[in-house]
């Protein structure tokens, strides 16, 4: 039954940004490709090999294409000197202060929007008009490009934190929230049913029945949201740039630095593999644990 | 079991249960929390949803605002249409076999989490100040959720469907435009109308980086000249476009895909 198996996949979340590439990031093929060939477990070293294979070609290439002098390295700075760069912004403190404040926004801004996402996707479990207007909310609301309100936030919240945290919440929020919701509704209503009889409150039936239930595909919305919220903070410190990882590269375009350019945009892809990785790796805890 | 056990109860739709009248509600709930926070607050920054309606016709009727929103539409669209032309071809051979699978997915989910728009400086450096920048970072924002679909949509298919092809002695690119295109295709609608919502998103963020021309751009222009109902009447703009343009898509999906759906269109979606 090719069905039952796309019912939980990530399709079945609203149009969000990037939950379409929910899985690219996770580590495994979507799926099984056919011509598989037997791929036996003592093969992990091979395939860890390959994995690193062709980022490495592209790696060694764009090296060559440097140092053979076909492109300017004002357009395009070979990877050893963005390396280079790389190590020697790292020892200096103003680097670690940007960098600390992108990730303490990133951080803030990814415990509210997972907060608000299980809590108002629970919501939807506690009446049909909850249901209702939560349904309504995500048709509306989740296809707007939320960067356009940004000047709004800058208005009424000022250019520091709170505007750049605002604007996060509103992004990273969704993923969550569809999560949540699609995972709250596949729960097996005999086990609802079963507490309710014990004489447990609808209330109580959320937090104790279904909360435990959909933590896995909860998981799964959190690293979409892991990432989305590492693109917007970047975008949100670039746009009105006063400090953080994107002002970093704003002041390096405004200088035409070209090496100090690809450094920010370094370290945020890191940020936002080590994000996907660190919520895998729960994912995979919470798997085998229980 | 595994079917939504809820689904019993839902015989007789309420009033509220009608998605027009629950979208209405929503939206007279969002714009009365506008009002009663822009009244609150009493910044003459922050004006409430009435000033912004008003300066709305006037958005609308400036030639050079709707010129702005013609030329960011039509880079959209251009963007779209690459990125549909590069990245279904490709997901559909990541696909369906493993040697291109093995090869491009590493670098995929390397650029995955990077900040599309955030390469605006860059590429202006290399292509120059004009729409090709900003058509191609646009094109590079979508192809991602279309490889993603269409590679999803291409591994599922019945390898009965494409081996009888093969048996027939169908070369390997008419099997993937004439087998596996067709099969694939509901998923790679939803990569679709995942991707025209993207594409929004970073057509508006590209813009606010860069600054020249487009609703971006006017949406910080109005705040620098401090007219301020003009930028709230600007994001209404852009947020009836996402609406817009999401409804749309899905609207095209469900028409072309009504053969492969199975009825299940339930809340979400």
């Amino acid at each position: 039954m090719p069905e039952s198996t796309r019912t939980m996949a990530f399709r079945d979340l609203p149009g969000k940004q990037e939950n379409g590439s929910a899985s690219i990031g996770n580590g495994k093929p979507p799926a099984a490709p056919v011509s598989s060939p037997g791929r036996g477990p003592g093969r992990g070293a091979a395939a860890s090999l390959k994995r690193f294979l062709s980022p490495l070609l592209v790696l060694v290439l764009w090296e060559l294409v440097c140092r053979l002098g076909w492109i300017e390295p004002q357009l395009l700075p070979a990877p050893s000197s963005v390396m280079g760069r790389l190590v020697e912004a790292a020892s200096g403190a103003e680097f670690w202060h940007d960098f600390g404040i992108t990730l303490y926004r990133l951080v803030l801004s990814l415990c509210i929007a997972i907060v608000l996402g299980v809590v108002l996707g629970l919501t939807a479990q506690l009446s049909r008009l909850s249901a209702a207007m939560l349904d309504a909310f995500v048709r509306l609301i989740a296809p707007i490009p939320k960067i356009a309100l940004y000047p709004a936030l800058i208005l009424i919240l000022g250019f520091e934190n709170s505007s750049k945290v605002a604007l996060v919440v509103a992004d990273a929020t969704f993923p969550v929230l569809m999560a949540t919701w699609a995972a709250a509704r596949s729960v097996d209503q005999k086990l609802i049913w079963s507490a309710r009889a014990a004489g447990t409150s609808r209330a109580n039936c959320l937090w104790k029945v279904t909360f435990p239930a959909i933590v896995p595909t909860v998981l799964a919305g959190v690293r979409v949201s892991g990432v989305i919220a590492c693109v917007v903070v970047f975008l949100a410190e670039m746009i009105a740039s006063t400090d953080g990882l994107g002002h970093m590269l704003t002041v390096a375009a405004r200088a035409y630095k070209t090496v100090d350019m690809f450094v920010p945009l370094v370290w945020i892809c890191a940020v936002g593999l080590g994000l996907n990785a660190l919520i895998g790796y729960v994912q995979r805890k919470l798997d085998h644990g229980g | 079991m595994n079917a939504p056990a809820a689904a019993p109860k839902r015989a007789k739709a309420l009033w509220y249960e009608n998605p027009v009248v629950a979208m209405a509600l929503v939206v007279l709930v969002l714009g009365a929390l506008w009002a009663l926070a822009a009244w609150r607050l009493g910044f003459s920054s922050f004006p409430g949803p009435v000033a912004a309606l008003r300066a709305l016709p006037g958005l609308l009727f400036d030639p050079q605002a709707l010129w702005a929103m013609a030329l960011s539409l039509g880079r959209m669209f251009i963007g779209y249409a690459w990125a549909a032309v590069f990245a279904i071809p490709l997901g559909l051979a990541m696909g369906r076999s493993r040697a291109v699978h093995e090869f491009l997915y590493p670098l995929v989910s390397l650029v995955y989490p990077m900040p599309k728009a955030a390469l605006m400086p860059i590429l202006m450096l290399w292509f120059g100040l004009g729409s090709f920048s900003k058509i191609f970072v646009i094109a590079m924002g979508v192809s991602l959720p279309l490889l993603y679909h269409s590679c999803l949509g291409a591994s599922r298919i019945e390898n009965k469907l494409v081996w009888t092809a093969q048996a027939m002695g169908m070369g390997a690119v008419s099997r993937l435009f004439r087998i596996v295109l067709p099969a694939a295709l509901p998923e790679i609608l939803i990569g679709c109308r995942v991707g025209v919502v993207m594409a929004l998103i970073v057509m508006v963020s590209s813009e606010m980086i860069a600054r020249q021309e487009g609703v971006g751009n006017l949406l910080f222009t109005s705040m620098d000249m401090a007219q301020y109902d003009s930028v709230y009447a600007v994001i209404l703009i852009l947020a009836v476009m996402g609406v817009v343009l999401n409804w749309l898509f899905e609207r095209v999906r469900r028409r072309l895909t009504r053969w492969a759906e199975s009825g299940d269109d339930v809340a979400i979606r």
